[in-house]
C-alpha cells in the first residue's frame, strides 16, 4: 500500500496540527499551490481493528462525495481537493475563519442574520438530498460574514423527513446545551432561514424535528428490563 | 455506637422505578452510607411485569423500610428527610415508592425531597468516583444517555433513538434463547457466549450526530442467527458494535464540551468490555476516567438518599400532597442548585 505521505511528497506528522477531534486529526499545510487542511481520519482504538477500519475508510469516501455533490449545489462549504479512502485522508481548501460556536456571544445584533444564513445552508443540502448529521454552531466557520458548514463525516444521502428532522433536533438541542440561556431564539433563527430555502417542505421537517425531540426523551414507551 | 454530630443531615431514600425496590441511608458524615437494602423483583421468563413488581414491592416495602433503619441503628426521629425516587420509571412500581414515603413524612413530620432517578444515576458516580464536572453515559435496561452538566442543568447531548443498550442486550438474550437470567455471577448472558467469538460482517453501526440506535443492531442479529451464523460471534459482534458506538457518542460530547472527566453509571456500568472501551476512549481525549462504584450501579435506594440529601442542604423539598409520580420526567428538566457540591466532596 502507498503511503499518503509518498504519494503526495510530505511528512503528515510534520504538518501543524489545527485541532485533534473525535473523528480525525485536522492538520494544516499546502496542496497544488493551495492553502489545504488534511483531515485524517482515526482508527478508533477502542473498537475491533476491522470495525475501526471500514468505518474510517467507509466514512471517508462518502464524505468526499457529499462534499463534492454539496459544493456543486452551491452550499457554502469547504473544497474537495483530493481523497484517499483507503488511507482515510481527506484534503480540502484551507477555509479563514473561526467556530461560530466562538462568535454567538460577540456577534450581538449581527447574530440573527448570521444564524438565518446558517439555517439556510442547512436548507439547501436538505434540497440536495443529503443530510449532515451533526449541523451544530461548533460546525459552521463564520468566514468574511459568511457561516461556512464544515465537516461532513456524518454526512449521509437521504430525503426522509426523519433524517432531516434530526438535523435539525441536533441544531436545536446542541444549542440548548452548549449556549443554554438564547437556545431558543437560535432555533427559532435557525429555523427561519431553514424554511425560507426549504418552503412548504420545510414545515412538515420542523413538525417532525418536535416530535424527534419528545420520542427521544422517554416519551415513547419502551418495555423495560430486569436492568430498569 | 458512638454519638452524631449535632449537625448531621441523615437521608432515608426510597428508590422503586423498576425491579429494585431499595430503601438507603445516607449521611454527610463519614462513613456516609448507614444502610443500603434492597429487594429485587426476578422474572421468572420474559422481562418486567409492572403489576406484578407493584405487588411485590407493596409487600415487601415495610420489612425493607424496617431493615434499613435497624442496620443503621437509628430511629425514624433521627433521620432529616426523606428523599423518593419519583420518576421516570414504570407507574405501578414508582406508586409504592411514593405511597410509603409520603406516609413516612406526613406520620413522622419529616421533610418530602423529590429525587430524579436519572439525576440520581449520575450524582451517584460522581459521589463515588469523586469526578466533580464528568461527562456521564448512563446506560441501563431502559435508559441510554450521555449528559454533562451546563447552566444549573444535566444536558442530554446525545441518548439512544431507539431501544436502550440494556433492553438491546435482554432482548437479544431472550430471543436467541439463553436468558433469562440476564446475569450469572456478574455477567451477562450476551458476554458469557460471546466468548470465543470472532467479528462478522452483518450488523450495522449506527451513530447520527450524538445519537445512537440499536434496533437495527437487535434485528440484524436475529437474522444473522437464522441464517446459521455462529452465536458466539453474532453475541461478539452484537456487543462490539453497540458499545463502540455509545463510546463514540460519549467521545463526540468529551470533545465538544472539552469536559477532562469521564464516568459510566447505571445498570450496564458494571460490563467490563464497555469499561474497558471507555477507559482507552477516555485516554485519547486526554480524560480520567472513572465508573461509577460498582456496588452502587445498579438501582439502589443509596442514590436516591445521597441525591437527595444533596437536593435537600439546598433547600429542595416537596409538599406531600403534592409529591405526584411523573413516568416520564426527562433528566434535563430538573435544576441542580447543589452542583458540584457533594458529601465529603465538598
Amino acid at each position: 500500500m502507498v503511503s499518503v505521505d509518498a504519494w503526495i511528497g510530505l511528512n503528515l506528522e510534520e504538518l501543524p496540527l489545527i485541532k485533534r477531534g473525535a473523528e480525525s486529526e485536522i492538520r494544516r499545510g499546502r496542496f497544488l499551490g493551495v492553502d489545504a487542511v488534511y483531515k485524517i481520519r482515526v482508527r478508533k482504538p477502542y473498537m475491533h481493528p476491522r470495525l475501526a477500519e471500514s468505518l474510517a475508510r467507509a466514512r471517508t469516501k462518502r464524505e468526499a462525495k457529499i462534499i463534492a455533490a454539496a459544493r456543486r449545489g452551491g452550499v457554502s462549504a469547504p473544497a474537495l481537493l483530493a481523497v484517499f479512502p483507503s488511507l482515510a485522508v481527506l484534503i480540502m481548501e484551507y477555509v479563514e475563519g473561526r467556530l461560530l460556536k466562538d462568535e454567538v456571544d460577540r456577534l450581538g445584533g449581527g447574530l440573527r442574520p448570521v444564524i438565518n444564513k446558517a439555517g439556510e445552508t442547512l436548507g439547501r443540502l436538505h434540497r440536495l438530498g443529503i443530510v449532515h448529521g451533526d449541523p451544530t454552531t461548533s460546525n459552521y466557520i463564520l468566514s468574511r460574514g459568511v457561516p461556512v458548514l464544515i465537516d461532513y463525516g456524518l454526512s449521509e444521502f437521504s430525503e426522509s423527513i426523519e433524517d432531516r428532522a434530526v438535523d435539525l433536533h441536533l441544531f436545536r438541542r446542541a444549542a440548548s446545551s452548549t449556549h443554554a440561556s438564547i437556545a431558543d431564539s437560535l432555533y427559532k433563527w435557525y429555523v427561519e432561514g431553514y424554511l425560507s430555502e426549504m418552503g412548504l417542505e420545510g414545515e412538515r421537517v420542523v413538525n417532525r424535528a418536535e416530535e424527534v425531540r419528545l420520542r427521544g426523551r422517554y416519551v415513547r414507551e419502551r418495555k423495560k428490563t430486569v436492568w430498569g | 455506637m458512638p454519638s452524631r454530630p449535632r449537625d448531621e443531615t441523615i437521608v432515608l431514600g426510597i428508590e422503586s422505578t423498576a425491579h429494585t425496590f431499595g430503601v438507603g441511608i445516607v449521611s454527610d458524615n463519614p462513613p456516609y452510607i448507614l444502610a443500603d437494602v434492597r429487594r429485587k423483583w426476578e422474572p421468572r421468563s420474559g422481562g418486567i411485569l409492572p403489576r406484578e413488581v407493584a405487588e411485590y414491592f407493596s409487600k415487601v416495602a415495610g420489612e425493607a423500610v424496617e431493615e434499613a433503619l435497624g442496620s443503621a441503628g437509628l430511629s425514624i426521629k433521627e433521620i432529616s428527610a426523606i428523599a423518593v425516587s419519583l420518576g421516570p420509571g414504570m407507574g405501578p412500581a414508582l406508586r409504592v415508592g411514593a405511597t410509603v414515603a409520603r406516609a413516612l413524612a406526613l406520620k413522622h413530620g419529616k421533610p418530602l425531597v423529590p429525587v430524579n432517578h436519572a439525576v440520581a444515576h449520575i450524582e451517584v458516580a460522581r459521589w463515588s468516583t469523586g469526578l466533580r464536572d464528568p461527562v456521564a453515559l448512563y446506560v441501563a435496561g431502559g435508559n441510554t444517555t450521555v449528559v454533562s452538566f451546563v447552566d444549573r442543568r444535566y444536558r442530554v447531548f446525545g441518548e439512544t433513538l431507539d431501544i436502550a443498550l440494556g433492553n438491546l442486550l435482554d432482548t437479544f438474550a431472550r430471543e436467541a434463547g439463553i436468558a433469562p437470567p440476564y446475569i450469572v455471577s456478574g455477567q451477562h448472558a450476551v458476554d458469557v457466549c460471546a466468548e470465543g467469538g470472532e467479528f462478522i460482517e452483518g450488523i450495522p453501526y449506527v451513530v447520527k450526530g450524538q445519537d445512537v440506535s440499536f434496533s437495527g443492531i437487535l434485528t440484524a442479529s436475529l437474522k444473522l442467527l437464522k441464517r446459521g451464523a455462529r452465536l458466539r460471534d453474532v453475541c461478539y459482534t452484537l456487543r462490539e458494535v453497540a458499545f463502540s458506538s455509545v463510546v463514540e457518542v460519549t467521545e463526540r460530547c468529551v470533545a465538544h464540551t472539552g469536559k477532562k472527566q469521564v464516568t459510566l453509571t447505571g445498570g450496564v456500568a458494571a460490563n467490563k468490555l464497555l469499561n474497558s472501551k471507555m477507559e482507552a476512549m477516555a485516554s485519547l481525549q486526554d480524560a480520567v476516567y472513572k465508573p461509577v462504584d460498582v456496588r452502587l450501579s445498579g438501582d439502589n435506594g443509596v442514590m436516591i438518599a445521597v441525591t437527595g440529601l444533596a437536593a435537600f442542604r439546598s433547600g429542595v423539598t416537596v409538599e406531600p400532597e403534592k409529591a405526584f409520580i411523573r413516568q416520564k420526567w426527562r433528566i434535563d428538566e430538573v435544576d441542580i442548585p447543589w452542583y458540584p457540591w457533594m458529601p465529603g466532596l465538598g
